[in-house]
């Protein structure tokens, strides 16, 4: 039972139907303060409808949706600066410069320009983007991996209390996915940000969160794993959870209590 | 990317651009033809002109003093077109792009809007200098009018398709930012549409030029239309070819100006080559 002073992000008994049917059903959960949680699920399972109702962009039909104590899509504006996302695609602006995209959030918060470009310079580095002649180049200049890193620095840079990251490793190679995630773990971690991961990678969400609710369409909990670092580092534990979310992302599974309950987490 | 498309950079670097040649190869390539049809146009004048009055076909000799003298005592008039064809333009270009992002932004005026100017399209220059002759006085207003009715809908309707190209992708990214309607505008249309106002100006600053000389024929006693008007009433076939020299040049460094704005403005824009 989490403290609800504690909870960043709130979701009660979640609703949405498209044209009658149900993207998202009764959709329970919450998520701490400095926690990375991620929600696994195959393709059509409602993950990225969850996402927009958490972002704000999307009223849910019933049930209530609550990001830092607000309604984030009545009180869109009020969580301007405390929420960002980064997506699948890294969704640079083509006519900005890596920097230039970094500041775009900055900007719509209001900071001054020098200050603007200290911060984007110093974000550009933290996710290993270095030197004024990477910063200078437009985004079809860059490769994939480092314009999905200027993404996540444009997201971090407005300093947001909550990052949202949807399907943000899953379009690149094996080994830059690999580095990315591990990069952005850490640095996440480091700066005690909150973060919610969607992904239908189970590899992605063992490796990076601390917490994995997997989701059976249409958006229904159906499992959810505790990780720490110590069972992140067991390679037996890795796979026997594995094989577990590939299950319950197959639907089907127990209700989450039941299957917890019955893995002793 | 695949084999067909690759990055201009891409092409320059493999191949050392388009079709195996440089790109200094394709402008001596572009500079040879141009001197090659110069030089057919200026011999066919000198061999008609030895056949025909010079009222009719005046020599390429005769044509090239007029040019001077033209260049020499005249040259105000040619000052006074191109500023009155940037006045217009530079109008219709703000006009047009505000028009075109209310039909595109605001949804209760899209089909009012989007209809003014597609019946505006339909109306036939002559008649907007017709119209400008019976309802302005002043030279200056009626060439501007006459211009300005023109080329606004050029304006209105690209910077309208433009905006309605705009990536969802793009406009859902910004929003996570949680702008106003002022930052988006700012910060996304107003960046996204500049290549379709740079594609509006590079298609109809000839037609503009045009245009210009044509409202002034008509409607006022200075600029190079005028000029024009006045050598052919005074039978001056040099003068009015050697104005027509001048139209051709000028038209060409015009498009030559959109040109290095277009290089400067969409410099982050890779340019890709069809194989």
């Amino acid at each position: 039972m989490t403290d609800a002073a504690d909870e960043i992000i709130c979701l009660k008994g979640v609703t949405k139907r498209f044209n009658g049917n149900p993207a998202v059903e009764e959709l329970s959960f919450a998520v701490r303060r400095g926690e990375i949680v991620a929600l696994v699920g195959r393709t059509g399972a409602g993950k990225s409808t969850a996402l927009h109702m958490m972002m704000g962009v999307m009223p849910a039909d019933s049930g209530s949706v609550a990001v830092n104590g607000m309604d984030p899509f009545r009180r869109f504006r009020d969580l301007r600066g405390r929420l960002a996302v980064s997506f699948q695609t890294d969704r640079l602006l083509p006519w900005r410069t890596a920097r230039g995209n970094v500041e775009l959030g900055l900007q719509i918060l209001g900071v001054p320009a020098a200050e603007r470009r200290r911060r984007a310079t110093q974000w550009l580095e933290n996710v290993k983007i270095f030197g004024e002649e990477n910063a200078a180049k437009y985004p079809h200049q860059l490769s994939g991996g480092m314009r999905q890193r200027v993404s996540l620095a444009r997201a971090l840079a407005v300093d947001p209390e909550l990052v949202l990251l949807d399907e943000s490793f899953s379009q690149l190679d094996h080994v830059t996915s690999s580095a990315l995630r591990a990069d952005f773990s850490a640095l996440v971690r480091r700066l005690g940000k909150t973060c919610v991961l969607i992904t239908h990678r189970i590899d992605d969400a063992l490796e990076m969160a601390d917490r994995i609710m997997v989701l059976a369409a249409p958006a229904r909990l159906m499992l959810e794993v505790t990780v720490s670092d110590e069972r992140r580092a067991d390679a037996a534990w890795r796979e026997r959870q594995h094989e577990r979310i590939a299950a319950a992302m197959a639907e089907g599974l127990e209700p989450a209590g039941a299957v917890s309950a019955a893995a002793g987490i | 990317m695949t084999d067909a498309l690759r990055s201009g950079a891409d092409m320059t670097a493999a191949s050392g651009g388009a079709g195996g040649r440089s790109t200094a190869a394709l402008i001596r390539r572009d500079l040879w033809a141009n001197a090659v049809v110069i030089l057919l146009i200026v011999g066919s004048m000198q061999v008609w002109s030895q056949f025909a009055p010079n009222y009719v076909m005046p020599s390429p000799s005769e044509t090239a003093s007029a040019t001077g003298t033209i260049l020499g005592s005249q040259f105000g008039d040619i000052l006074i077109t191109l500023l009155r064809l940037f006045y217009a333009v530079g109008f219709a270009m703000v006009a047009g792009c505000l028009i075109g992002a209310a039909m595109a932004m605001i949804r209760p005026l899209q089909p009012y809007l989007k209809s003014l100017v597609v019946i505006n399209t339909g109306i036939p220059a002559l008649s907007w200098m017709l119209f400008a002759i019976f309802w302005f006085k002043d030279a200056e207003t009626r060439i501007f009018f006459i211009l300005a009715m023109i080329l606004i809908p050029f304006y209105a309707l690209n910077i309208y398709d433009g905006i309605r190209a705009l990536s969802t992708d793009l406009v859902e990214m910004v929003e996570t930012f949680r702008p106003t309607r002022l930052h988006v505008f700012l910060y996304l249309i107003v960046p996204h549409i500049v290549p379709y106002v740079l594609m509006t100006t590079k298609s109809i600053i000839g037609y503009a030029a045009r245009m210009t000389v044509f409202a002034e024929l008509l409607s006022s006693n200075i600029g190079m239309g005028a000029r024009m008007g006045l050598a052919q009433n005074n039978f001056h076939m040099d003068q009015v070819i050697a104005w027509t020299v001048l139209l051709v040049v000028l038209n060409l460094s015009l498009q030559a100006l959109v040109a290095g704005a277009e290089r400067l403005l969409l410099r982050w824009r890779p340019e890709v080559v069809v194989r």
